[in-house]
């Protein structure tokens, strides 16, 4: 494999994209996808629980809340995994903190996402292998050996007398017989095959018709770049605004359906490039198990998790229940978390290149992963 | 210190009366102030030969590139009273200029540094003293740090000391994204890296074992072992050993990590949210948290304290078998290799020969980590002068080059430090504790936003930078001189030809392989 190629394979065998969505705020994984079966359950949410009839049913145990239907062909057709009472070991209930926490891997300095990247690129990292969709790279990314903010395709340009400078350049990179003459053109190709797409319009493939909301175009974006080939490994994208305290259902309903919405049409545009790329969905931490005043739910521990893509044994819900009975709950009343996202996340980034290196993006952790893919 | 501002406008006012009185009369102020406007440059000569001589070399590794006119004044540095006007010199008296910049570089404290001072003064957090820190947004601090680091870089005399700073960051790197390296890392910077980059190994290595920063990020604080049953936190002593001294393959055993980590048990920072504010980031050694059981590092026996020793007894040798074990890895053999192979990396090639390793680690050794004494050895290896343009530029350094070759006035504003960071090199984010790396390969993907930032520079497009291409090329004497000025060397046909056809001259020579390399 010559130098060129080596960076257009950025990965090994096949360029493979990672996008994290992270939902900010505490995602209340109790409502998104309920445990039908658990009595406490229902005795701990009178007003805001999801009823057994209007649940859309998993696997006889769980129930996706109804805003989420749009998830269940992608979980009936095994591409959809689901983890419950997941999340960190953070028990602060303080959202900087968690998310702080959540993002390093621990407290480790850089992000695990920037670590990983680190690690499994040696000598590799393209020009667009990390891109986050919003107006900050955020902290998964620090460290990263080369991440960007995506605003616009215009970024990735050299400005209005392009065509004259990348002809130049062309000529004195063609001439360099070593790595840099290859990085050199490899760089030319990936800035033509952007000049190219800006000059497109993008069509989403097999009718996939995404939102006008900020998270729908964000995925858009991600999904157009990964069909366009251009070395992206890795992109972050947030859907903001799940903490929940009072009337519940007026904060969450709308972004559940963001959310569902946005994954399902992903799903359906990326088609065949599904194979390659891994969507995870996390959360700081779940809410509280019982109901407020307000119709909401506080700060609580365990959530949902969810991961999308290629390999994925899915159509489950992965991890133990571990029930919802008084002395199950930690502190002051909230779902455990028996899955730590750590565990969740080894075996994509497995799947994804980290090789041996696991040990360096999740330092000082034993590693349990769960069998994500069987 | 900080320039407090009111003293600098009364200084301002007064400053038309003192211009008349001698330099060293003046004020500090003044001076710094006087420095802001001093640095016009006028005409200068490039480099005339079509390959990278000895002078643009040290330009190239002792520093981060020449600045309009370098060339011709370190030119002048090997020019004897004998020599005729306009004659050409001899490569073996350009390598004599060349060797005399080497020896003023190896020298900062004798370099006036006044417009680099006047430009880090900004950043006022930087002197903040360590418990102050604490007061301020860490955003603030960290941005404050990256952007006095590039001004430095691009605007200091003392080229040799911040290429040695950077070094050294790297070799004990701090992300400070951890716990309270937020705050912490401003005075680790300062106190740690700073103060001794061009000093003593030793002095450097015990300051970095006791920097809060340090024992905050390598888990140091929480190496503690009241009783038996509780296990040293290994972290800080494994890359001690790895990182910092031995090498990987240094020859250490597990075994060794595991007592010196008991040996460092005890010692501790104070944190954030516990205890009185005032004593935040306050580094101490706790001997009921010490191991004062027998310990053998390295081959070396250290003795048990029994506990029948006075309290005060017990502090005191608990404490100082930190010292123990610093000077038994710094004096360990493989450590000499180990900086000596690391420094050779760095100025000379990605794969260091091994001729220059033993010859500089020798130095090393003799005397005792004198990181002056070393460099000067590594300076006199006919590797290191052989080695012109044979590197590959990490990005920081490209940028940094980039804005020293065009004379760029920048504040070295967050715009551009958002280029580094989309290159994976803006100062004090890289995440593990190796530090960034010094090889080219992992570089390589960067070229894009290297062709970009030489379009937005050469257009004027970053906010608090500025150019004046017109006028940096009549002083270069025309095109060919600034792109020789640039190059640091006569371009080639191809190069010319590019430069004309691209209709961006000065960009494509900044995005060019020959720019990339140094």
């Amino acid at each position: 494999m010559n130098s060129a190629q080596h960076f257009v394979s950025g990965n090994r065998d096949e360029r493979r994209t990672l996008v994290v969505i992270f939902l900010r705020g505490g995602a209340d994984g109790l409502n998104m996808v309920a445990p039908l079966q658990d009595d406490g359950y229902y005795r701990a949410r009178p007003r805001i629980a999801i009823s057994k009839s209007k649940a859309v049913p998993l696997d006889g145990f769980y129930g996706l809340n109804p805003l989420l239907q749009d998830l269940e062909p992608v979980y009936k057709d095994g591409q959809l995994a689901i983890i419950h009472a997941a999340g960190s070991e953070d028990d602060t209930r303080s959202h900087f903190e968690a998310q702080d926490l959540m993002e390093h891997g621990g407290l480790v300095g850089g992000g695990w996402l920037g670590r990983f990247l680190r690690a499994q690129t040696q000598g590799t990292a393209g020009p667009l292998a990390a891109v986050a969709l919003g107006k900050a790279v955020p902290e998964c990314l620090r460290g990263a050996p080369a991440a960007t903010v995506f605003q616009s395709l215009d970024d990735f340009s050299l400005g209005k007398e392009q065509g004259r400078l990348m002809r130049a350049l062309a000529g004195l990179y063609g001439r360099e017989t070593d790595a840099l003459g290859a990085a050199g053109q490899y760089t030319l190709d990936a800035l033509r095959r952007v000049e190219k797409l800006r000059g497109e319009i993008y069509h989403p493939s097999a009718g996939a018709e995404y939102g006008t909301d900020s998270f729908a175009t964000g995925l858009l974006q991600i999904a157009r770049l990964i069909k366009a080939r251009i070395g992206l490994e890795a992109a972050s994208l947030d859907l903001n605004g799940w903490d929940s305290h009072f009337g519940q259902s007026t904060v969450m309903d709308p972004l559940m359906t963001r959310l569902a919405k946005g994954l399902a049409m992903f799903y359906k545009d990326l088609g065949p490039a599904l194979e390659t790329t891994t969507v995870v969905v996390m959360t700081e931490f779940g809410r509280r198990v019982e109901e407020n005043s307000a119709f909401g739910t506080d700060h609580g521990r365990g959530s949902v998790m969810f991961v999308m893509g290629g390999g994925v044994k899915g159509g489950r819900v992965l991890g133990k229940w571990p029930g919802l009975t008084r002395d199950v709950l930690e502190g002051p009343g909230d779902l455990p978390v028996v899955n730590n996202y750590r565990n969740v996340l080894a075996p994509i980034l497995t799947r994804h290149g980290a090789g041996d290196k696991l040990d360096q993006v999740f330092p000082q952790f034993e590693l349990n992963p769960l069998p994500i893919y069987g | 210190m900080n320039l407090p501002r009111r003293s600098f406008l009364k200084a301002g006012a007064s400053m038309a009366l003192l211009a008349t009185a001698g330099c060293d009369r003046m004020p500090r102020e003044v001076r710094l102030l006087m420095a802001l406007n001093s640095k016009e440059t006028g005409p200068f000569s490039s480099p005339a030969g079509s390959t990278i001589d000895p002078i643009t070399h040290v330009l190239n590794r002792a520093a981060f590139g020449p600045r309009p006119g370098d060339y011709q004044r370190i030119l002048a540095l090997g020019k004897k009273s004998s020599d005729k006007p306009g004659a050409e010199m001899s490569p073996a008296q350009l390598r004599e200029a060349a060797e005399a910049y080497l020896a003023q570089q190896l020298q900062p404290e004798k370099l006036q540094d006044d417009q680099a001072e006047y430009a880090a003064a900004r950043f006022e957090t930087l002197s903040e003293p360590l418990g102050e820190l604490f007061e301020y947004q860490p955003e603030l601090l960290q941005n404050e740090l990256m952007r006095a680091t590039l001004a430095r870089a691009v605007l200091s005399e003392r080229q040799l000391y911040e290429v040695m700073v950077q070094f050294w960051s790297d070799h004990f790197n701090i992300d400070p994204s951890k716990g309270d390296c937020k705050w912490l890392k401003v005075a680790d910077d300062r106190d740690v890296i700073r103060k001794h980059a061009m000093g003593q190994f030793a002095d450097m290595l015990r300051a970095s074992a006791l920097s809060p920063a340090m024992l905050w990020y390598l888990d140091g604080r929480v190496n503690q072992r009241e009783n038996m049953s509780e296990k040293p936190n290994e972290n800080y002593a494994r890359e001690l050993l790895e990182l910092h001294t031995l090498g990987v393959h240094g020859g250490y055993t597990q075994k060794d990590v595991m007592e010196v980590a008991r040996c460092l048990t005890g010692w501790t920072v104070r944190s954030t949210g516990k205890g009185p504010r005032f004593q935040i980031g306050k580094v101490e050694f706790n001997p009921a948290h010490h191991d004062f059981g027998a310990k053998e590092v390295l081959g070396q026996r250290i003795q048990a304290t029994p506990e029948t020793n006075s309290k005060q007894e017990r502090q005191q040798l608990g404490s100082h078998e930190l010292e123990r074990v610093l000077r038994i890895a710094m004096r360990h053999p493989s450590t000499a290799q180990h900086i000596a192979t690391k420094l050779c990396r760095h100025f000379i090639s990605d794969t260091p020969p091994p001729t220059a390793v033993t010859a500089v680690a020798k130095a090393f050794a003799e005397t005792d980590g004198d990181i002056r004494a070393t460099l000067r050895a590594l300076f006199a290896t006919e590797d290191f002068w052989g080695s012109g343009g044979a590197k590959f530029k990490r990005p920081f350094t490209f940028v940094a080059s980039a804005l020293r070759a065009t004379d760029a006035k920048t504040d070295a504003s967050l715009e551009v430090i958002d280029f580094l960071k989309r290159m994976g090199h803006a100062p004090f984010n890289y995440p593990t504790p190796d530090g960034y790396p010094e090889q080219a390969a992992p570089w390589m993907g960067t070229l894009l936003w290297r062709w970009n930032f030489a379009v937005a520079l050469s257009q004027n497009g970053l906010k608090g930078t500025r150019i004046k291409m017109e006028a940096l090329q009549k002083k270069a004497g025309g095109e060919e001189g600034l792109m020789a000025h640039l190059l640091g060397r006569q371009a080639t046909a191809e190069e010319k030809t590019a430069f004309h056809e691209s209709g961006a001259g000065l960009a494509l020579i900044l995005a060019s392989p020959g720019f990339q390399r140094c």
